[in-house]
């Protein structure tokens, strides 16, 4: 039997109240996701609770919107583009900055992650105003370029994570064995490397599809991206067409996580 | 002797990474994309500018943008409104997100699973589609609604969307996950060992967690709650989609006066001033997780 | 006073109550048993070992006893009282653990203090008191100082005040010299020996070390597979280990194949080995219980060849092939006749004590 005296019972008391916070938050975090996949299957025509019947006709909408599925397709181009910019630049530079022993190494892994730092909306408004001095108008390669300097700092700080973490002795025993540089980086460094590279460009690659604070002021006119063309729509309309939009993106969210827990694992995500 | 390929001796050179020439290619377009246009914004706000087509054709300095801002009550309103939202939210995120990560320091692995999947989802999904959530549930005829007038608790719908609540809730909301994740990671970093150690030598659980859980976070809780500080005084979604038009926050501001009344000299000011006062928060901030932490940095001497 | 804290009856006393007393402990993890109807007392005052390789339950019953598990069947008493539906905070059970868990945002003083704090002790008290804690450890003068500002020998002296301050009825130790460097190793344990015995103060310590156990210990309990394989003084359970698992863990052994008839077991040299047993047996044989000395030209008798050899310090150590292809080890002082012995030597070989030889059914 166990004893439950004053203190005991303050401290359950306690304990409960800060568990219990922890469940509101965390259904919080779930519920709201969860309201709007139920709601992209009513029938009626407007958003109302709770839904009345079933359909899947607003996912068929969505797909035959040539707006949608164009500004998707802009999205993932950007995407991919930024993704690529920042591996190509940001793996590079992870490596001058942890392995570098030239002066300011440290300097210049401070100077990389700056522009993370800096709001995005003020970012964005400084390169479109440059651009414009230049005679450089939003396109969606202003958009690619200014959020690859935006989000290059996640990939330079996982690959450099990764770097510190990894064993310097391994890169010289490589050497040892006889391996050039370019053999110890292919067959050494790099396998070693791949998962942060992976973990890095899967949030490069959501930043670039996602972003609005930086691409509402960088995008191209023709090529509208998808946040611009959500945020149009999510003001403007009422109809259920909206939440099957975003159950997409939230269905595409469950799907990066899962392949994020089948690579990299999900516990490694925060390192 | 064999001949290496010059591009093969090049690229073990660049392999060396004792130089700092790997990074040259990003600092170039960091310069170019970062830098430089930093400097623009400055010399935007210190000056008169006329714009054609989307190109500035004329340009001469002046201080006119930046002391008719200072003096403007719309921007004094309009900033204090911004700073509170911001910092109301960073407040309730840490209120929020410490428990969250004190369940995943006790919780088992179920639990911890369930924790990192309901905070990492969020980050991967749109910040429109989540505010949107919020518009759902809050609206007139939202969850929130429809459930009270269900029970009769309410005849009329509330008001709620539009209103200074609906933006808090879903700042709230919208921002907690940026706070939870570096908590985790502070909290999993530590000993294990400690609580229990802290309950050994008679800490009740609720003892533990003030002395020894709370004191260890603070550099987590630092590094959350200037990220959610930064993000949320800066976002115009969920001003804009759950405030309504009327809702005009410092962000909004920035993007009215550069998208739509294309007064870039006044949007430059704006912009100038947001970053400011985010960074004078964000050194306040700083302060206090150095206080907080003065213990790692005397063990080091 | 923590040195005058023991007002409990004197030790050795034929009615004194053990101090910590556990029967039948079960604690099974995912379906496997860890600890298996494990029985344990321990004696007032005494340093007790639990002993064994890794995966033997030895720290899953230390944790046991100081709460941060619960066991899921059997008892466990300290002073006779079921402790089991106390609260890990409310036990009056000290542990200093493998990594000292000390806290690192709290000086040396706040961090010896803080038990007392959690109790409610006024703060002059608890700073006479920690003192006096510091000062049994001999860290006078370290106060102010963080964690990690300590050597490893100085963190582990902290772990321990902290924990002496609250004049706990039990020490649980978890491997708490694995941290540190061999030499310092050493000095430890011999202080911490002569520590807990000058307090009076029963410890229970962890240990998969066989020297750091005979070193430190009043009795050890040999653990295996959850179990308790043999629970006695470390010369015992060194000369009369009651299983091959045991002799075979502590301290060296060779092993020797043989038939045992009529109460004894005739070595390989004539001389026999008394035994219960009948049967097939295996004989443990020391390695210093074993005579080596270069082979005359008779062949007769025990013999073998030296396959390998080494210094050990003032000791020699061979490795005998023997003629069945079976081999021995033997150690012995070295003097001038044994550093003859090369490797591929013929040597003959003796049993200096029959007796100290012991007999186990063959597996």
């Amino acid at each position: 039997m166990k004893r439950i005296d004053g203190a005991d019972l303050i401290d359950r008391l306690g304990i409960g109240f800060i568990i219990a916070l922890a469940v509101l938050a965390l259904a919080l975090l779930l519920l709201p996701a969860v309201i709007v996949v139920v709601m992209s299957f009513d029938t009626r025509g407007y958003i109302s609770f709770p839904p009345v019947g079933f359909t899947l006709d607003w996912y068929v909408k969505v797909f035959n919107q040539p707006v949608l599925v164009d500004a998707m397709w802009t999205s993932i181009k950007v995407g991919l583009y930024v993704t690529a910019l920042c591996i190509a630049l940001g793996v590079p530079t992870a490596l001058a900055c942890a392995r570098g022993d030239f002066r300011g190494a440290t300097a210049l892994s401070v100077f990389v992650l700056v522009p993370h730092m800096v709001p995005g909306i003020v970012l964005g408004v400084a390169v479109l105003f440059s651009g414009a001095l230049l005679g450089i108008g939003p396109s969606i390669w202003l958009q690619s370029v200014s959020l690859s300097v935006y989000v290059m700092a996640v990939m330079v700080r996982t690959v450099m994570a990764r770097l510190q973490r990894l064993d310097p002795l391994l890169e010289q025993a490589s050497a040892n064995l006889g391996a050039s540089r370019w053999q110890t980086f292919r067959i050494i460094t790099l396998p070693l490397l791949l998962p942060a590279i992976l973990a890095g460009a899967v949030f490069t690659f959501i930043e670039g599809v996602d972003n609005l604070s930086v691409t509402i002021f960088t995008h191209g006119y023709r090529d509208r991206p998808l946040p611009i063309e959500l945020l149009a729509i999510v003001q403007n309309s009422n109809s259920p067409l909206v939440a099957a939009v975003s159950s997409v993106q939230i269905m595409l969210a469950v799907l990066a996580l899962l392949a994020i827990s089948l690579t990299i694992g999900l516990d490694r995500v925060n390192e | 002797m064999t001949r290496r390929p010059l591009l093969l001796r090049l690229v073990d050179e660049l392999l060396s990474g004792r130089g700092i020439w790997p990074a040259v290619p990003a600092i170039v377009v960091l310069v170019v994309v970062a830098v430089i246009p930093f400097g623009v914004l400055l010399s935007l706000g210190f000056s008169d500018i006329v714009v054609s087509r989307g190109v500035i054709v004329s340009q001469e300095l002046s201080l006119r943008h930046l002391t008719t801002a200072l003096a403007d009550p719309l921007y004094h309103t309009t900033f204090r409104r911004s700073l509170t939202l911001a910092l109301t939210t960073t407040f309730f995120c840490s209120l929020l997100g410490f428990p969250v990560a004190y369940l995943f320091l006790i919780g088992g692995p179920w639990v911890r699973r369930i924790i990192l999947v309901l905070t990492i989802a969020p980050i991967l999904t749109s910040g429109i589609v989540r505010t949107y959530a919020w518009i759902v549930i809050l609206g007139g005829r939202g969850v929130v609604n429809a459930t009270l007038m269900e029970f009769g608790l309410i005849s009329q719908p509330l008001r709620i969307i539009n209103t200074h609540w609906a933006v808090l809730i879903g700042m709230v909301q919208i921002h907690l996950p940026i706070m939870i994740l570096p908590l985790i990671a502070v909290m999993s970093r530590h000993d294990s060992r400690l609580e229990e150690a802290s309950a050994n030598l008679g800490a009740s659980r609720l003892a533990t967690l003030r002395t020894i859980i709370l004191p260890l976070s603070v550099p987590g809780l630092g590094t959350g709650a200037a990220l959610v500080f930064t993000l949320s005084y800066t976002t115009f979604v969920v001003p804009q989609l759950l405030g309504g038009g009327n809702y005009l926050n410092a962000a909004t501001m920035v993007y009215e006066q550069v998208v739509y009344s294309l007064e870039w000299s006044k949007g430059a000011v704006t912009a100038m001033i947001l970053m400011a006062t985010c960074l004078a928060v964000l050194l306040v901030f700083a302060w206090l997780t150095h206080i907080g932490t003065r213990w790692t940095r005397v063990a080091q001497r | 006073m923590i040195t005058a804290a023991a007002p409990f009856p004197a030790a050795g006393t034929a009615e004194a109550a053990p101090v910590v007393a556990i029967r039948d402990a079960v604690k099974r993890f995912a379906g496997l048993t860890v600890l298996d109807r494990c029985s344990l007392v321990a004696q007032e005052g005494e340093i007790l070992t639990l002993l064994g390789s890794s995966g033997c339950g030895k720290t899953t019953l230390l944790r046991c006893i100081a709460g941060f598990l619960t066991p899921d069947g059997g008892e466990i008493l300290i002073d006779g009282k079921d402790t089991i539906p106390v609260p890990v905070n409310r036990r009056s059970v000290g542990v200093v653990f493998q990594s000292y868990a000390l806290f690192p945002h709290l000086t040396v003083a706040t961090n010896v203090g803080y038990g007392l704090r959690m109790r409610g002790v006024p703060a002059t008290e608890i700073g006479r008191r920690v003192a006096q804690a510091l000062q049994t450890v001999s860290l006078t003068g370290f106060e102010e100082r963080y964690p990690a500002q300590l050597s490893g020998g100085q963190q582990q002296r902290v772990a321990i005040a902290r924990v002496l301050v609250l004049e706990p009825r039990v020490l649980l130790l978890d491997e708490p010299f694995n941290a540190l460097d061999a030499k310092l190793r050493g000095t430890m344990q011999m202080e911490m020996r002569q520590l807990i015995k000058r307090l009076g103060i029963t410890a229970i310590f962890v240990t998969h070390d066989q020297e750091e156990a005979l070193t430190m210990s009043d009795r050890i309990a040999v653990m295996r597979a959850g179990r308790i394989e043999q629970l006695d003084t470390p010369e015992a359970v060194f000369d009369r280990p009651a299983s091959a698992y045991v002799a075979d863990f502590v301290g060296a052994s060779n092993f020797w194949n043989g038939l045992a008839s009529q109460g004894r077991v005739v070595l390989p040299d004539g001389q026999g080995v008394p035994t219960a047993l009948d049967g097939e047996v295996r004989v443990m044989l020391r390695p210093h219980n074993v005579l080596i000395e270069p082979a005359g030209a008779d062949q007769a008798g025990w013999r073998g060849n030296v396959r390998f050899r080494r210094h050990v310090g003032a000791l020699m150590e061979y490795e005998v092939e023997l003629s069945d292809g079976a081999s021995l080890r033997v150690v012995a002082l070295r003097d001038e006749t044994l550093a003859r012995i090369d490797v591929g030597d013929r040597v003959a070989l003796g049993l200096r004590d029959p007796a100290a030889c012991i007999a186990f059914p063959r597996a």
